[in-house]
């Protein structure tokens, strides 16, 4: 019990093996955002909009980059409105002219009417820049311990409690 | 060390391993399964220009197209094990103003229904009366490729389309074009294509014919003293 704490050695090894595992987490995230040229590669549905084809929790891979051909018409992005900070995640209905500047309309397949009404005030229509990906591949309900865990933050701590215990206890 | 902790861990470990290889060998799967979804008619039925306004508390006034359309198309080779909807979609598509320069168009989806596989049809958002019908129509199949076959004679747009400009009359040149989007259980979303992919065939015939958005239908009773 608590051999750790009775051999500092030990202790200051499996605290490297934690801030490994952590750091090298974080690399392989940010190692994708590189490759897919998204500031958030892979992300968690949060609401039904897009209903049946994808439920809340389910696992979502961005691909940000215009290699072959320009984001277009039919494709599912998710995107940020100016001042808002939550991610959406809907498919472009409507696009007018080409490149940078191309005026686009969203709409979630489950609603009744399009995106106009989510924009900020005074935007009518998002240009490429305000698209952070489009969702090229599906994973479900693997991300939903995510919204259990921004839901019931308390189940936050005692993740981290077990975590922290788990590595004190541990002998190897 | 074999604590409860350690065994804990390896059985999710294990757990989790095994159902990453077996959903990746589903989703390889989309790779060896032949489609080949044809159009055999696509082409428009009726097309007027009206004006409008964009909501009832606008003052703004904009051409509207309305465009309605028949559609005989076979998708039915789409629907697999690994299909859970497919997203059909009728875009008009017609040139920007600088097209001449820069190749750019506009296009705007004017219909879409979304087709589940019989294995999601719980999930659609639909009233009980039509969810009822909805799965005795598969007739107790987790696969039903007929779902695929649409036939669809002078079908009502959904969708009223404008231009950020305001004006779309007598525009030149447009055209209808049917997509899909197939939506996999896990895996990857496949679109239409243009071109073959082993064994995905390209979309066949999936764009009408070139056509002409009429002038401003005038009032009704401007129209009834024409006639």
């Amino acid at each position: 019990m608590l051999s750790g704490l009775a051999n500092p050695r030990q202790a200051a090894v499996q605290l490297m093996n934690f801030g490994l595992i952590l750091s090298t987490a974080f690399m392989m995230w940010k190692g994708l955002s590189v490759i897919t040229d998204s500031p958030s590669p892979i992300v968690v549905v949060l609401s039904g909009s897009m209903e049946p084809a994808f439920q809340r929790g389910d696992l979502l891979f961005l691909w940000n980059r215009n290699v072959v051909a320009e984001t277009s018409v039919g494709e599912i992005v998710v995107y940020n409105v100016k001042g808002k900070d939550i991610p959406i995640v809907h498919r472009i209905v409507r696009k007018f002219g080409k490149g940078p500047e191309a005026k686009l309309l969203t709409k979630g397949d489950n609603n009744v009417s399009d995106d106009t009404e989510l924009y900020a005030s005074g935007q009518d229509y998002l240009v490429r820049k305000d698209i952070i990906g489009s969702v090229f591949a599906y994973i479900p309900f693997v991300g939903y311990v995510t919204i259990l865990l921004s839901e019931h933050p308390w189940l936050k701590t005692v993740m981290l409690g077990l975590m922290g215990l788990v590595v004190v206890l541990q002998r190897e | 060390m074999y604590t409860s902790v350690v065994r804990l861990q390896n059985v999710f470990g294990f757990f989790t391993t095994v159902a990453f290889v077996v959903a990746a060998f589903i989703a390889a799967s989309d790779f060896v399964t032949e489609r080949a979804p044809i159009v055999r008619t696509l082409k428009t039925t009726s097309v007027q220009v009206v004006r409008g306004r964009p909501h009832y508390y606008s003052s703004k006034k904009e051409e509207y197209a309305i465009i309605n359309f028949s559609l005989d198309a076979d998708l039915s080779s789409l629907f697999t094990w690994n299909t859970k909807q497919v997203f059909v979609y009728v875009s008009a598509e017609w040139p920007a103003a600088d097209h001449a320069k820069t190749n750019a168009t506009n296009e705007a989806v004017i219909w879409d229904t979304i087709i589940t596989s019989p294995s999601a049809d719980h999930l659609a958002n639909i009233g009980p009366v039509a969810m009822k019908k909805l799965r005795k129509s598969a007739g107790g199949k987790s696969i039903d490729p007929n779902r695929g076959k649409l036939s669809l004679k002078n079908q009502r747009h959904k969708y009223k389309i404008t231009h950020p400009s305001g004006k779309l009359a007598m525009t030149d040149n447009v055209t209808l074009r049917l997509h899909y989007n197939v939506q996999p259980w896990v895996g990857l979303l496949t679109w239409d294509q243009d071109v073959d992919y082993g064994y995905w065939k390209a979309l066949k015939n999936g764009v009408s014919k070139r056509f002409k958005l009429p002038a401003i239908k005038e009032k009704k009773a401007a129209s009834a003293g024409a006639r």
